[in-house]
């Protein structure tokens, strides 16, 4: 009896030291630019269970991202920019059944970290080639690279754009256009 | 059949029809994890390039296919039905939420891009359920922590995003709102047309989102006549950006918190007035 109650004891002095501690570290790491929410975000929590909570703050994301591709079929010759089929538009069910929001969230989220990560590699000590090597950078990649080619043996350039969905009078606007890359 | 009178059943209930909804619609999109997909493995795996040398980690990553999702995917659905018939008080009904909790971490490990506040919080509110509830040492005061971890969760989660907004120029310049409307992603046309024609729809909503996100808290406080606008405002928040930005998950993640608040709202030894 006694030592089912210790056990019960020690568990919930456990319980109570985990959750303490998890909704102290969620609070910390609310101010996401400093070290130790960095460190903790990227190094520590593997699994994604410290939640950021600024919903569409303080920058509300007010673009439309659009990943778009060519080859290069010879030295001169170049295909159409074709776009990887990825903003389609909400049906009426969305508010229910929205499977599309994945494709979605993850195009925004590469990109958004893609951006993000550029004046890093900018930066003093920084190089914009090894921007190749990011994460980000490697997803957009794979992902053109697997559409369909023009030619056997082909080379691919992708581009990152941004517009601003509804709103015609602003004019798409370029992120990033990469280098030709053998696929 | 299980109860829903009961809190911690009710959270679960709300929250296994959203997370049945949202694994369905992975299924539907299983293609983004096959080898030319958005979160191919062999990409992802990249992330991974220290972690996978952990064995633990490194079982998981076999699964990591499209149909190793499926079956990890179609499992979650079977949980979540067998939710229905076992209370999580039970053991039976505990193995379930534990096996839906490891599904949910598991998937986390490739779902680093795409995953949102939602998942999020489907996973904190599982595992504090979980650890709350293991059969054996469980108790009525573990039960109670735990419940008071998912509505302070809640309450942090408005709270930040309120305040978030307030520092935000383009929120307190009333902008917003209108931006995001008028994204093919997170917008819709009648909603970007309407906004155009109303202007003053667009100062209303973004100062009517920053003050009640940010006062959210007061919810725990107030008498309950009082405190219930503040769920009111939320169900009518979270169905309409459900509606207008098709953040369909948003909605039953955060109607699962509403029966924490309640509960805490109604444990409160005093109120603000």
């Amino acid at each position: 009896m006694i030592a089912n109650l210790d056990s019960a004891v020690i568990y919930e002095f456990i319980v109570i030291a985990f959750l303490a501690s998890w909704f102290l570290l969620t609070v910390l790491c609310q101010f996401k630019d400093t070290k130790f929410s960095e460190f903790i975000r990227y190094k520590v929590d593997l699994f994604g269970l410290i939640p950021l909570w600024t919903f569409f703050a303080p920058h509300p994301g007010k673009r439309d991202y659009h990943l778009l591709y060519r080859d290069k079929i010879t030295e001169q010759a170049y295909s159409e920019w074709q776009e990887m089929d990825i903003t389609e538009e909400r049906t009426f069910w969305s508010w229910f059944w929205n499977p599309e929001k994945r494709d979605k969230k993850i195009l925004s989220d590469v990109v958004q970290s893609l951006v993000s990560s550029i004046p890093y590699y900018k930066g003093e000590n920084g190089n914009l080639n090894l921007l190749m090597f990011s994460m980000p950078y490697l997803i957009v990649l794979h992902a053109v690279s697997q559409c369909k080619q023009q030619s056997q043996h082909a080379y691919r350039q992708f581009m990152l754009a941004e517009s601003s969905g509804y709103h015609k009078e602003t004019e798409p606007a370029l992120i990033l256009l990469s280098v030709f890359h053998q696929i | 059949m299980i109860s829903f009178i009961d809190t911690t059943q009710l959270i679960l209930m709300i929250l296994s029809v959203g997370l049945f909804i949202s694994t369905l619609e992975y299924i539907k999109k299983i293609q983004i994890f096959a080898p030319n997909g958005l979160l191919s493995w062999n990409v992802m795996q990249l992330k991974w390039d220290k972690q996978d040398q952990k064995p633990l980690l490194k079982s998981f990553f076999k699964l990591f296919n499209e149909s190793g999702l499926i079956v990890l995917f179609a499992i979650r659905c079977l949980l979540l039905v067998g939710l229905l018939f076992f209370p999580i008080q039970s053991v039976s009904g505990w193995i379930l939420v534990s096996l839906l909790g490891l599904s949910l971490l598991i998937s986390s490990l490739i779902t680093y891009y795409g995953s949102d506040g939602s998942d999020q919080m489907n996973m904190l509110i599982i595992i504090t359920l979980v650890v709350c509830h293991l059969p054996g040492v469980a108790s009525t005061k573990l039960a109670d922590l735990g419940l008071w971890f998912i509505g302070l969760q809640a309450c942090l989660s408005y709270c930040v995003a309120g305040i978030a907004k307030l520092v935000s120029s383009e929120w307190r310049a009333s902008t917003a709102v209108k931006d995001v409307f008028s994204t093919k992603t997170y917008g819709s046309q009648k909603a970007t047309i309407f906004l155009q024609k109303y202007p003053a729809a667009n100062v209303f909503l973004c100062w009517n989102v920053m003050i009640m996100e940010t006062l959210f808290p007061l919810c725990l406080f107030l008498p309950w006549n009082y405190a219930v606008i503040f769920l009111i405002w939320g169900f009518t928040f979270h169905f309409f950006t459900a509606v207008i930005m098709g953040l369909n998950s948003f909605f039953w993640a955060f109607m699962a918190t509403y029966p924490a608040l309640y509960f805490i709202n109604h444990q409160m030894p005093w109120h603000l007035f």
